[in-house]
């Protein structure tokens, strides 16, 4: 019916709100929430008579950047960690407070340490597989008791064991659901 | 008039919140402000700057629960009150009740007052 898509916003206009929004430095985790609520008041602007256009602007103007200000150092004064949170919280978790955090900054930082950790242990091993490799070359015979021996296996290991721990973190990652 | 009236709104936005959802059951942010205007005939209105940081805290402290929805191409979070959310509800209203009524007896004028300035 036309009177139901009279009072509907358009996706152009909801990103012009967004936009708005975004504009205006809205935390990020009540962006979506206000696009809503923004929405909401323009269709009943419209839905009084008003055309979009006007519509968006006094909503802009309600919604200007100071009125988001205000919200949001509200908004950081009643969710702002507790004592007791902070003193568990990591610097990752203070940084991002009211940031968002799906947006994938969050997870390379915390999959950080793991990472260097698979990192140093793998280059170790290729290292030591190099270095047997090349004095077995060198002596001309190959023995698993030598020396070059021990550190041909001690590479393997390490290179298998950073890969295999990379590739199942990989793994557990990829089928997990977004929280 | 904007100003006082936030003053007094500030501690009591908490019960409000709580009592309409213990009255509706599932309501989205935008909803409650306007159940706030129409019942309150435009006297109260909640802006957006105050409300939003409520409703989180609450869900921060365990009294609501969130389903985010879509609905004509955006997302709406709606809220619900979990049980303990549900007895904070009862009991926050029945204090904020005890409260209007030591209220009232403060600001009706007293013939008592008279005894209490001899002359």
């Amino acid at each position: 019916m036309t009177f139901d898509n009279m009072k509907k916003l358009t996706p152009q206009q909801l990103t012009k709100l967004h936009d708005h929004l975004i504009r205006n430095n809205t935390n990020d985790v009540l962006v979506n929430e206000l696009l809503d609520h923004l929405a909401c008041e323009a269709e009943e602007y419209i839905w009084k008579g008003y055309n979009f256009d006007l519509a968006l602007e006094k909503i802009t103007q309600e919604a200007n950047s100071l009125a988001v200000k205000y919200l949001s150092k509200t908004y950081q004064h009643e969710i702002a960690m507790t004592d007791e949170q902070l003193q568990n919280a990591s610097l990752d978790d203070i940084v991002f407070e009211f940031r968002n955090k799906a947006y994938g900054a969050y997870d390379l930082r915390q999959s950080y340490p793991f990472a260097l950790r698979s990192a140093l242990i793998l280059g170790i091993g290729f290292f030591l597989m190099l270095m047997a490799f090349l004095s077995g070359m060198a002596q001309g015979s190959w023995s698993f008791f030598s020396t070059s021996g021990i550190m041909w296996l001690v590479g393997v290991c390490g290179v298998a064991y950073a890969i295999g721990t990379w590739f199942f973190q990989k793994s557990s990652q990829k089928y997990a659901l977004p929280a | 008039m904007e100003a006082t009236s936030n003053e007094f709104l500030r501690g009591t936005l908490k019960t409000i919140v709580l009592k309409l959802l213990a009255e509706h059951g599932r309501m989205y942010g935008y909803e409650i402000t306007q159940s706030v205007k129409d019942r309150t005939n435009g006297e109260i209105t909640l802006t957006f700057g105050a409300l939003y940081p409520v409703l989180h805290k609450l869900e921060q402290e365990g009294f609501l629960l969130t389903e985010s929805e879509e609905v004509d191409g955006r997302l709406r979070k709606y809220y619900t009150l979990t049980p303990s959310g549900s007895a904070t509800a009862i009991q926050k209203v029945s204090e904020f009740e005890r409260f209007v009524e030591a209220m009232q007896i403060l600001l009706k004028p007293t013939e008592g007052g008279l005894s209490l300035s001899p002359l």
